[in-house]
């Protein structure tokens, strides 16, 4: 049985960091352990023994039963385009010039192909425990929903849109783009160009019974994934772990809420003896920052009073080595739980 | 020649919004008649201002001062409506519904029309400069190529007229791009390929680089630091010291910037506006 740890959480706040430390605690702990990470500097890649732009496992030169992949979403696309699609079908939808925007393009598209991915490699039995840095999905940090908003793209909701409500056979859409409203589009966008992207959409349709079907099993990954929600206490990735902790789905675990960049309380309201001026100064900065942090976690504390708090401490210096992410990530890891 | 467009970019979590309402602000203090454009999501711009939203059409915040939201679905269907002619009152499948549909397939269309309506604000004469609020670095580069990407699509028809019209607009003087980073790895790299990137294809000028959020030295020796006996000044002072020579580092990565600084404790919207307009203007 494979365990799997989803880490979320808004830009900025070290998810790729933290998923990677995860990783090396439960690989030091002598599991046999994947991280597939998505954009990690490139002296954490180094850290991991990943060479950029590779989303083939690596094993890692300095830890046993470490392995680390990097999702590469343009690739993916076009593994899931042939993974479900008939060959010819797949053939004319990679050379189409409308794929590369979809796979670029398609806010929930880098999270369902890592979620793909992510499948994958629990199926495949390798491994004891999978790690997933979350890539970032329209809905913020919702990856959750990602097979849904696919589903939903590869189901045709675009044709729907552009005829009001009912799928339309592909004859009479084409029927349809004669009609005023499509008319009107055309006159925005250029003779024929509606046409080619009804082809591709029409096209993009035969994916749509496997990603259906591959879904049910992502979903069912889900539910049994442990969840780590990664925040600071700035207010905007506050208010995405706020958002999906209110949307959570009730059939999946209650997420650990990780504060990262957590500054020493023993700071707020330090007094001193000391005299060098600056010294002084400098410790009152700091305690006002480290004040601020303790009030807004305070809030948080007491409106989410069931849900597991890890504080992690605020490094001057991102840890890049596998010892010092391995302790950073050490008090999550054992939160988990996993193996008890 | 003086500013007429800024677009400020950023990797999220950097303070792009906050850089931006602090450059309007600066500009409306020193009398310039400015409107701040939030590009798609207001909620950042807005808290900025003190306000919860922004509506689609200008309106005060203070003397000089303006805000607005390009990308919303009403403002894009009258907006749509105005180009092509048609009363406002006319019952049409919103063709901002058709434009979100076609947005998944057709790279860059809505960044063109949402553009549009940018266009038509910098055009208008009301402002001596329009501040947007933009897409984060990592998207900069095919937001500013849509309008080209958008002209090898598509032949003719209004979203063609739009699409030079951006590209022209983009590459005028006046126009230019702000960036907004972190002395930090990842933000600095995504920078540094933004801005080799930027170089090679010429397609809008490069105003200022913002490093947000810098410390200043400490000011106090690693050998007097160490010595100290109390342990919360020692570790706050070596903690200080570690994060300004990495800042140090970052920042010696990129090419000439503006350091605004780190505001500790403060984190008020409405008050880093203020404070890091008051940095900017001195």
């Amino acid at each position: 049985m494979t365990d799997v740890v989803l880490v979320a959480g808004a830009g900025g706040v070290g998810k790729t960091t933290l998923a990677a430390g995860i990783a090396v605690s439960a690989a030091t702990s002598g599991r046999r352990t994947l991280v597939l990470t998505v954009d990690p500097a490139r002296r954490l890649a180094t850290a991991l023994g990943l060479k950029r732009l590779s989303n083939v496992a690596h094993p890692n030169p300095d830890l046993e039963e470490l392995w680390a992949a990097m999702l590469d979403a343009g690739a993916s696309w076009e593994a899931i385009a042939r993974r479900h699609a008939p060959p010819e079908v797949a053939d004319r939808l990679v050379a189409s010039r409308f794929f590369d925007a979809i796979a670029r393009q398609f806010p929930a598209g880098a999270a369902y192909a890592a979620a793909e991915e992510m499948a994958e490699q629990v199926e495949s039995g390798s491994w004891d425990l999978v790690v997933i840095d979350t890539p970032p999905s329209s809905g913020g940090i919702d990856f959750l929903s990602a097979p849904g908003q696919m589903r939903s793209l590869v189901g045709g909701r675009a044709l729907k849109m552009l005829t009001g409500g009912r799928l339309p056979g592909r004859k009479s859409f084409f029927d349809h783009a004669t009609k005023p409203a499509l008319r009107l589009m055309d006159k925005v966008l250029g003779g024929g160009l509606l046409q080619d992207v009804g082809e591709f959409l029409f096209d993009l349709r035969h994916t749509y019974d496997g990603i259906e079907k591959r879904s049910k099993s992502i979903a069912t990954h889900f539910e049994h994934a442990h969840m780590v929600l990664v925040t600071t206490t700035d207010p905007s990735p506050m208010a995405e772990v706020e958002r999906f902790v209110a949307e959570r789905p009730g059939n999946t675990r209650v997420p650990v809420i990780v504060f990262n960049r957590t500054l020493p309380q023993e700071w707020i309201g330090a007094t001193t003896t000391e005299t060098n001026r600056r010294l002084v100064e400098n410790l009152a900065r700091w305690s006002q920052e480290s004040a601020h942090q303790d009030a807004v976690r305070s809030t948080w504390r007491s409106r989410h009073d069931r849900l597991t708090m890890v504080e992690v401490p605020w490094r001057s210096e991102t840890p890049n080595e596998i010892e010092a992410l391995g302790s950073l990530a050490e008090p999550i890891w054992a939160r988990l739980g996993i193996g008890d | 020649m003086s500013d007429r467009l800024q677009i400020v970019t950023g990797k999220g979590g950097v303070g792009r919004s906050a850089v931006t309402a602090a450059i309007a602000l600066d500009a409306a203090r020193s009398g310039r008649r400015v409107l701040a454009s939030a590009m798609t999501d207001s909620i950042g711009l807005a808290s900025h201002f003190g306000l919860e939203t922004l509506g689609y059409e200008p309106t005060r915040i203070e003397p000089n001062l303006h805000a607005m939201v390009v990308d919303r679905a009403q403002s894009l269907d009258e907006y749509l409506k105005m180009q092509l002619g048609l009363g406002k009152r006319i019952p049409l499948l919103p063709l901002s519904r058709s434009l979100e549909a076609l947005s998944e397939t057709v790279p860059g269309i809505r960044d063109v029309v949402t553009t549009g309506k940018l266009y038509h604000e910098v055009r208008s004469g009301n402002w001596d400069l329009v501040v947007a609020d933009g897409p984060p670095t990592g998207q900069i580069m095919s937001y500013l190529r849509a309008s080209r990407v958008i002209a090898s699509l598509v032949v003719s028809g209004k979203a063609r007229e739009q699409a030079d019209a951006m590209t022209n607009l983009l590459a005028a003087p006046g126009s230019s791009l702000v960036m907004v980073t972190l002395a930090e790895e990842l933000p600095v790299t995504e920078t540094l390929e933004a801005l080799g990137e930027l170089a090679d294809e010429e397609l809008i000028a490069l105003r200022t680089i913002f490093v947000n959020r810098t410390v200043e030295a400490l000011g106090v020796s690693e050998s007097v630091l160490d010595d100290v006996d109390d342990v919360a000044v020692r570790e706050a002072g070596q903690m200080h010291r570690a994060l300004y020579e990495n800042q140090k580092h970052w920042r010696g990565e990129l090419p000439e910037h503006v350091a605004l600084p780190l505001l500790f404790g403060e984190h008020d919207p409405t008050a880093v506006a203020d404070r890091l307009a008051s940095a900017m203007s001195s």
